[in-house]
């Protein structure tokens, strides 16, 4: 890593210039090759504009679930306590996976039993490259969102599809 | 110095004004055939909705194709499906599954552009679009899980670079 001030040689990684002490630390930021990375590397969840969360309480029946989803014409409930603190999402993989059975009927059963504990959420602030990557690695739809660990809403990857193919027709035009 | 350091960031901005339209690009000439379609996981009309949750619990997918004899798609059996017309109907399992899932649903062919399903999928809400030959016979299904990955691989530097929590950083730099 040569330094731009004073033409050293460093070791690659160096913070700082072995020879001016230079600062060497923004020679290896990553640069974005077009606006649809730079987008991913700067842009926030907030970016998104999170949907107000649908939420129902532990107790609530699976029935009950069924027709809110139904109502709101979305995939995945979030599944909060009194305080409002996320205990787990109930989506259609788990009516899918769990629910649904042909010898016995859960509709009546509470929606804290098929649900998928201790989701994995996502802050406001983080970027949009880290949900991209969350949704890739761990095949999620859906991700709540917190702001200071309280929850404030949810993404889907249809919104950060709606994102990135919104960036890519302003340039054809 | 400070000088040729900002030159070497303008030099950068002009890269990426060169290269801004990469994925736009990409989304128009390459084709769906490259992001290798899952197969098919085919259903009877006749069969019930027990044997489609069961092939796709099997299978781990979130849709199966519901099939006339061997090639003829006829519809579409998805999650949304037993959500809306299955258990929020109050509908027994043992009906058959002609009767509950997606008719005629929006298709693709192997040759069109990748843009094109994305736009489906976002427009339409669509997570799965089966990809049909010239003749209508299914060869696979596309599902929005691979367009995730194929935009992630998209950015390999940016994507696969993330911390596994953006708000903690080492103490100590990492490294041999």
């Amino acid at each position: 890593m040569i330094c731009p001030h004073c033409s050293y040689d460093n070791l690659p990684g160096s913070e700082h210039c072995e020879n001016c002490l230079a600062d060497l630390t923004q020679l290896d930021q990553p640069v974005a090759q077009d606006r649809v990375e730079r987008s991913l590397m700067e842009d926030t969840v907030s970016q998104l504009q999170p949907r107000q969360a649908i939420t129902l309480r532990p107790a609530a029946t699976v029935k009950q679930a069924i027709e809110v989803m139904l109502r709101h014409d979305i995939g995945a409930v979030l599944i909060v306590d009194d305080t409002g603190k996320l205990l787990g999402i109930f989506s259609e993989r788990d009516l899918l996976t769990k629910v649904a059975d042909p010898v016995v009927d859960h509709t009546a059963r509470l929606v804290s039993d098929f649900m998928t504990p201790q989701p994995t959420t996502v802050r406001l602030t983080d970027t949009l490259a880290f949900v991209l990557h969350q949704m890739d690695v761990g095949g999620y739809r859906h991700l709540p969102v917190l702001q200071d660990g309280r929850l404030l809403g949810m993404i889907s990857v249809r919104d950060m599809l709606r994102h990135m193919t919104c960036l890519c027709k302003t340039y054809s035009k | 110095m400070a000088f040729e350091r900002e030159n070497g960031l303008e030099e950068r901005a002009v890269e990426a004004t060169l290269f801004m339209a990469e994925l736009a690009r990409n989304l128009k000439t390459e084709s769906v055939s490259r992001l290798h379609p899952t197969p098919p996981w085919r259903i009877a009309p006749e069969q019930s909705v027990a044997e489609a949750v069961a092939l796709m619990r099997e299978q781990r997918v979130g849709c199966v194709l519901v099939c006339q004899g061997e090639d003829e798609l006829v519809g579409l059996f998805t999650e949304r499906d037993l959500l809306r017309r299955v258990l929020a109907a109050g509908l027994p399992l043992s009906v058959p599954v002609a009767m509950c899932m997606t008719r005629d649903p929006v298709v693709i062919h192997p040759k069109d552009p990748i843009g094109a399903a994305v736009r489906l999928m976002e427009e339409g809400g669509y997570r799965h679009l089966p990809v049909v030959d010239a003749d209508g016979r299914p060869l696979g299904v596309l599902s929005v899980k691979r367009i995730v990955h194929y935009l992630a691989e998209h950015f390999p530097s940016t994507i696969y670079n993330q911390p596994p929590d953006p708000n903690v950083v080492p103490r100590n730099p990492e490294g041999a």
